[in-house]
């Protein structure tokens, strides 16, 4: 791909932002080429400025106070970053396209998606309404859509996660652009849909010639669909080339970083194999037993209509030992998360049994409780939303510890600090509130106030998902070394398979509420009984880029959330 | 968004400047409020009184100083009130749901059907006029929309996650209700007060105008511009300056109020 015509050539690409103390440099001279029919990755953790790339390329600096300081973006020859604002808005769409993470924001939820395609295709290709609609039509069957005709009058919240973003895709293809920049794409996404919009891309790169710029944090992804790779580090490109030679011999250090915190990477030397102590071999009680669990929550239904229940969590029997490391992995919506809530008695159960230490939930609530809250503790998906911003984490580990009664009192202090050396943060993080935090450190004082409970019982809800990866491999790695050194047992939850392969010594799969398959980690991943869950193991996007993504060759689940 | 912070110093200083006026009135005051001088009466502004005089020969500027001390008094007991009952009742609604919920709800529902003055002049007459009448009509009509507000809010935070982590803690309800999404959730109402503020000081204008409120001769802005109207087209100086002074502190309460909701992201 490489010998083909450049199709966009950009030279010292440089954003700067005035502040009070001057000017701020945000891209410092970034050049790069995109060719004809080439797919670049583009890749670099949250705040290195891969996505304000990409919106400096198309004129769209997201505030007023940022400023295109110098540069040039040649498309196809001609210069566009010192166009007016009106030819770039000629350029926007038609012949550059955007995709972006969240789809829903992106769309509008009062047009119908049909609408919204032909709007793109009425003004930039200049049709009437009927062969617009036409045009419409073939775009969606193109991305995907199973029923164009049927699909053209529903609105954004009528679709799943994957169907809208193929909806922003349609959108995008709708003005017929030449370049298409993904700015995190599949982010959102679970592994299956993410496969299948990853090919989905690809297949229109094929058919379309459209050259494609994809911004992804996600190292697996840009080995899987990329030609080249382009790291950016704190608004500098710091490395560019094949992506063979970058993967195999990455010049930087920061590159070699981020290729060694892909989850992939850890498995192959097996580190949870030697954690494993053949459960079943040693007579103990387990720490939490679960049977024939039903979690049902109330949906819809008014004054006149029946109330509808949904299942969440639809009979559900589960053993865990104390000192286990165990994985529940699914797709959004599988119900793992309100199996964690309902282990923790943080929801009401509909039907079965949760026992806590032989105290049953449903027998002996209170007592049950009573034991759950001082001997178990829960990690959150959302670092920033599970902290009390009015208080600083000194505040809020030392109030855990009061309610707690552990310690006396006179120690808390003493045994603040101890916490957060236990998490690796330093001291001075005591008097700070959660906002001035990055994600990571967050995290780590999430953790800190799970552990200030003296826990025997740790649920990891998704408690990596929201971070960077470099950030995520940190953080498995504390929590490696709490469960080895302080008796933890860990139930944790994550739609990332290659990250639970490599923390746990147990996995269990759910699907629609239920418990498809359960095994070692090393078993079910080496030799997964259903074909759920070899589905979801072969959409994991691999690091080798020799080993094709295969989530359409296996037998997907159907596409959900298409309207009935 | 930035803090303006022009916009708190000018309300501030707008607030302190009334409150200063408030607590020195019988000091600056050149005359006495309530002194009647029959051969001064319907007097223009002048240098021997700046703001003039009314029908009775009374000194405006005097009045309109020891005004600023009632219509401070109704700004902030007529917002206190309200915002503690109305912050409780909403707390406690949003928290606990369930039957509490719907019978409160169902409260302020009623409450806010009637028109706002409709109600409070029902009250006040039935409890007689006064000041302190108007004090309970408005503690017992305000609270509905502070309880709104923090209804609202805490029904947002008790789905967070940190309420939920402070539950799977093994706070009691109290704790977590109290301390941790109260304190989040009352900034919006912070903001509102200030608002309400200027809306309480209309109505006990409003009120006082109509007779029920402050009564004469005390000196209060909204009885000053009612006993000024029939004058108004010979001595527009007696409805002026008490007018003016309402727009002035009511202006201060609500740059406050908006300097507030940007500092703490209200807005947001």
């Amino acid at each position: 791909m490489t010998d083909a015509p450049l199709q966009l050539s950009i030279r010292d690409l440089t954003v700067t932002v005035e502040e009070k103390t001057g000017a701020r440099t945000l891209l410092d001279r970034v050049s790069l080429d995109l060719a004809k029919g080439e797919v670049l990755g583009l890749v670099g953790e949250s705040g290195s400025g891969k996505s304000l790339f990409c919106r400096a390329l198309v004129g769209l600096l997201p505030s007023q106070s940022l400023r295109l300081a110098q540069g040039t973006v040649l498309l196809d020859g001609e210069d566009i970053a010192k166009a007016s604002p009106e030819a770039l808005q000629a350029i926007r769409g038609a012949r550059i396209g955007m995709i972006f993470q969240n789809p829903t924001s992106h769309l509008d939820p009062v047009m119908r998606i049909g609408d919204q395609i032909v709007e793109g295709v009425a003004f930039h290709q200049g049709l009437n309404r009927m062969e617009a609609k036409a045009a419409a039509l073939e775009i969606m069957r193109q991305v995907g859509f199973t029923d164009p005709p049927r699909q053209f009058g529903n609105y954004a919240h009528e679709f799943s996660g994957g169907m809208r973003q193929r909806a922003m895709i349609a959108i995008a293809l709708a003005c017929n652009p030449e370049i298409l920049i993904a700015d995190e794409p599949t982010t959102a996404l679970d592994v299956t849909i993410q496969a299948q919009i990853l090919d989905l891309l690809l297949d229109l790169r094929k058919t379309r010639g459209l050259s494609i710029i994809l911004i992804t944090h996600d190292l697996g992804v840009v080995a899987q669909t990329c030609d080249r790779i382009a790291v950016m580090r704190h608004g500098r490109l710091i490395e560019i080339g094949e992506k063979r030679t970058i993967l195999k011999n990455p010049r930087e250090d920061y590159t070699r970083t981020l290729i060694a915190s892909h989850p992939s990477m850890p498995a192959e030397t097996a580190p949870a194999a030697a954690l494993t102590q053949e459960p079943s071999t040693i007579k103990l009680r387990p720490l939490v037993e679960i049977d024939d669990l039903h979690v049902r929550f109330p949906v819809g239904g008014g004054l006149l209509s029946r109330r509808k229940t949904f299942s969440a969590v639809g009979g559900v029997s589960l053993q865990i030992l104390p000192g286990e490391t165990v994985g529940i992995v699914g797709e959004s919506g599988s119900g793992k998360s309100t199996l964690a809530r309902a282990m923790l008695g943080l929801t009401p159960l509909s039907d079965g049994h949760v026992t806590f230490d032989g105290h049953s939930l449903s027998l002996k609530r209170a007592e049950t409780l009573k034991a759950l809250r001082s001997q178990a503790a829960m990690v959150f998906q959302d670092p920033y939303n599970s902290l009390n911003p009015r208080l600083t984490i000194g505040e809020t580990l030392s109030e855990v510890l009061r309610v707690q009664k552990k310690v006396p009192d006179a120690a808390i202090p003493a045994r603040v600090e101890a916490l957060l050396d236990l998490v690796e943060l330093d001291r001075s993080f005591a008097g700070r509130k959660p906002r001035s935090l990055s994600g990571g450190q967050c995290q780590r004082a999430g953790i800190a106030r799970a552990l200030a409970v003296e826990p025997r019982l740790i649920v990891a809800d998704e408690c990596i998902a929201a971070l960077d990866v470099t950030i995520q491999a940190q953080i498995v790695a504390l929590l490696r070394k709490l469960v080895s050194t302080m008796d933890l047992t860990l139930v944790f939850i994550a739609h990332d398979l290659a990250v639970v392969r490599a923390l746990c010594q147990r996995v269990v799969v759910m699907h629609h509420g239920r418990i498809v398959e359960e095994g070692p980690s090393e078993t079910v991943f080496a030799n997964p009984r259903e074909a759920y869950t070899a589905a979801l193991i072969a959409a994991i996007p691999d690091f080798d880029p020799d080993r094709p993504l295969s989530g359409r060759s296996l037998p997907l689940p159907p596409l959900k959330g298409q309207p009935a | 968004m930035k803090p303006r912070p022009a916009t708190l110093v000018t309300g501030l200083t707008i607030l302190g400047l009334f409150v200063l006026i408030a607590l020195l009135a019988p000091v600056i005051a050149p005359y006495d409020p309530i002194f009647q001088d029959a051969a001064a009466r319907l007097q223009p502004p002048s240098f021997v009184h700046l703001f003039g005089t009314d029908n009775f020969g009374r000194d405006i500027l005097s009045r309109v100083l020891h005004g600023a001390r009632i219509d401070l008094q109704i700004a902030l007991i007529g917002v206190a009130f309200p915002f503690v009952i109305g912050t409780v009742i909403g707390a406690l609604a949003g928290f606990f749901g369930g039957l509490v919920d719907a019978i409160l709800m169902r409260l302020i529902d009623i409450i806010l059907a009637f028109p706002f003055l409709v109600l409070m002049l029902s009250i006040i007459a039935i409890l007689g006029p006064g000041l302190t009448s108007f004090y309970i009509a408005m503690a017992l009509v305000g609270w509905v929309s502070y309880a709104r507000l923090i209804r609202a809010q805490i029904l947002v935070l008790k789905n967070s996650d940190y309420a939920m982590a402070a539950v799977s803690l093994g706070f009691s309800r109290m704790r977590i209700l109290f301390r941790h999404l109260l304190p989040n959730a009352v900034a919006g109402s912070l903001v509102f007060s200030m608002s309400d503020a200027v809306l309480v000081l209309l109505s006990g204008a409003a009120i006082s105008y109509l007779g029920l409120g402050v009564q004469p001769p005390l000196a209060e802005w909204g009885v000053m511009v009612a006993e000024g109207q029939s004058f108004v087209t010979q001595a527009w100086w007696i409805t002026l300056f008490p007018g003016l002074s309402i727009v002035v502190l009511a202006f201060g309460f609500s740059m406050v109020g908006d300097a507030l909701g940007e500092l703490m992201g209200v807005n947001e």
